[in-house]
């Protein structure tokens, strides 16, 4: 590998990708692509809520209300309560008191506790508090002295409020990033589809610079348009090494889709089928911060998940490396491994 | 230093079941054009491919310039130009940014583009974008690029298919000029007539393997027959052919008894073509 063959390359990557003109129309199908999705959302909301009991005393009335759309299941203790509502398999959990029926300080109200997740939505924690009051008001025919104590489980991020727009900045990331799989697969798929590729190998150029060349572009463009976009947008303002390494790491991630596309695609037609699906699924996450609470846990298994939910945490709540390193190493093996994968096939094919 | 600028022993490429090029051995002079002459699917382009380091032989060797092409490929590189056979061009780049593009890949530092654009007629279209040229263009700029770094030897694979006679002519200048630079020529070529006239040897490959290699004279002289060629008027005032094989016992006297006897109108001499020899020794033609 040669470090000026390697810039050499670099310079005519960028130089082709600034004079075609399908950038332009890339924008266009973009905004199409916002109308897709709109229309593609349910028209209708899930509304079966799964709420976790854990009581220390019989309510017989509790089971009359595991119907329309209400799931009631019951934790064994405290802490496995806590523990399913943090790993979203209870959209909340009641802690019921064992005085709660007969207070043994008739000066003092029994406490219930509600536990929430950070992104339960307010007008789940609304609903919650007005269920426990009337589930003690049905079983006792009366209602009775009582306080009801709310607990977010990690860090609460509804509790502060956050403009719209700035919710859309992780999606506003992601798009960016995804944007440029169209560019990158387009270079490399006329490169060998033109065979270009092979006249640059009949020279002392090697594989291993075309394809650092490639890299460097595709992770250099995707990378300073996502910083610039989120510097105007204010994203950088609270933790601006977080954001650029999660855009960073983003930016390999989309290379990465890249390598993999262009081994497919053999036109620009063909460039947009094939990064059509994908783009769609990279970017289902990104509401998940638009709509709290719309999307369940198989959002996880995409990967872009982890650099929208870091973007979010740390653009829009500050959160620190402490927050967000689990998220950051998920998005550094899924990098890893799709960049890897992807380089992998790449290269058999212009083999 | 070697002697032969290419040096082939029992080279060996299957694609599969399918043998491309059959422990073929063949060696080649500095200074010298050899026509590769063949079939499609013959095997040319493997050969090429091979010689020029984008494949791995999977039998045999290559040695260009002394160097073995399977352990030498960086180094070898910097010596050879290729012209592949389809058009692989930057087409959104101009003319000059192309050259300058391999140029610059070569390591080369002062490259004078436009004397190398105007060598092969294109001056006054190197700013243009090569996706406004002629087929003929490109073809033009594609041998252009394959001489940026003035190769030793110089790879072509079809330079001329499906290209108007001045641009053919115009590239067949510029292979003889290589060739008086000191260049070597490795022409692969459907076009026999191209062939004979610009090699001065060639080999034919049929089925992965060379089946003849010599000059095309020699070939002719080996494999091809020679014959006077007339067209005599009858008494009947019509127009009949007449044909004498030359080299032959009786051929003097044939000829003496035509011109004696017969009324001619038209006579010429006639000698075999490449193509004639090539489907006698392998019993098909070029183009299939």
């Amino acid at each position: 590998m040669s470090m000026r063959r390697i810039g050499i390359l670099l310079s005519k990557d960028l130089s082709l990708y600034f004079r075609k003109r399908v950038i332009v129309y890339l924008t266009f199908i973009g905004l199409i692509f916002y109308l897709v999705i709109y229309f593609v959302m349910p028209s209708s909301v899930d509304e079966t809520l799964k709420i976790g009991i854990y009581t220390q005393t019989a309510i017989p009335v509790i089971s009359e209300l595991d119907e329309q759309g209400l799931e009631i299941a019951y934790a064994s203790s405290q802490k496995q309560l806590r523990e399913e509502v943090i790993s979203g398999n209870y959209t909340a959990g009641v802690s019921i008191p064992e005085d709660v029926m007969q207070p043994s300080d008739p000066d003092k109200k029994p406490v219930m506790t509600l536990y929430f997740a950070p992104d339960a939505p307010e007008e789940i924690r609304d609903a919650m508090e007005f269920f426990v009051k009337e589930m003690i008001f049905l079983q006792m025919g009366q209602p009775l002295p009582l306080e009801v104590s709310e607990e977010i489980l990690g860090q609460d991020m509804l509790s502060t409020p956050i403009p719209t727009r700035d919710r859309l900045r992780p999606l506003i990331a992601v798009f960016i990033l995804i944007m440029e799989i169209f560019g990158l697969t387009y270079l490399i798929s006329e490169e060998i589809e033109g065979r270009t590729a092979q006249a640059l190998l009949s020279t002392p150029a090697t594989s291993s610079d075309i394809f650092m060349a490639k890299s460097i572009s595709g992770i250099g463009l995707a990378f300073i348009q996502a910083v610039l976009i989120m510097t105007i947008v204010g994203g950088m303002n609270r933790q601006p090494f977080i954001v650029l390494v999660s855009l960073f790491l983003g930016a390999a991630l989309t290379t990465g889709v890249s390598f993999f596309i262009s081994v497919k695609a053999r036109d620009f037609m063909s460039v947009l089928s094939w990064s059509f699906p994908v783009l769609i699924i990279l970017i289902i996450p990104s509401f998940s911060v638009i709509f709290p609470g719309a999307l369940t846990g198989w959002v996880k298994a995409i990967p872009t998940y982890y650099l929208v939910d870091t973007v979010h945490r740390a653009a829009n709540f500050g959160s620190g490396w402490g927050d967000v390193w689990v998220n950051l190493l998920i998005l550094f093996g899924f990098t890893a491994l799709i960049f890897w994968a992807g380089l992998y096939v790449l290269r058999r094919k212009f083999q | 230093m070697s002697d032969h600028a290419i040096l082939v022993e029992d080279l060996y490429y299957s694609y599969g079941k399918i043998i491309a090029v059959d422990h073929i051995s063949f060696r080649v002079a500095r200074g010298e054009i050899l026509g590769f002459l063949g079939p499609n699917g013959a095997g040319k382009t493997t050969t090429i491919n091979m010689l020029t380091g984008q494949m791995k032989p999977q039998g045999g060797r290559a040695i260009l310039l002394g160097m073995e092409v399977s352990k030498n490929v960086k180094k070898i590189k910097e010596y050879i130009g290729v012209c592949f056979e389809t058009t692989n061009l930057y087409e959104q780049m101009t003319a000059i940014e192309n050259l300058i593009l391999f140029a610059r890949l070569y390591g080369i530092q002062s490259f004078d583009a436009i004397a190398l654009l105007k060598r092969v007629g294109l001056q006054g279209r190197e700013k243009d974008r090569v996706q406004t040229y002629s087929k003929g263009m490109k073809q033009r700029l594609m041998v252009a690029r394959s001489l940026v770094n003035s190769p030793e030897i110089l790879f072509l694979d079809e330079p001329t298919a499906g290209l108007d006679p001045a641009s053919a002519r115009a590239i067949h200048d510029i292979i003889l000029q290589e060739r008086k630079r000191g260049a070597t020529v490795f022409l692969t070529t459907h076009d026999m007539m191209e062939a004979d006239k610009l090699s001065d040897r060639v080999a034919f490959m049929n089925q992965g393997k060379i089946v003849a290699l010599d000059t095309p004279l020699n070939l002719k002289r080996q494999y091809g027959k020679r014959a006077l060629q007339a067209k005599v008027v009858t008494a009947g005032g019509n127009l009949e052919d007449r044909e004498i094989e030359l080299d032959k016992e009786e051929t003097a006297e044939k000829v003496k008894n035509l011109f004696s006897n017969e009324n001619i109108a038209t006579i010429h001499s006639r000698e075999a073509t490449l193509e004639d020899i090539f489907i006698k020794i392998t019993g098909r033609g070029l183009a299939g």
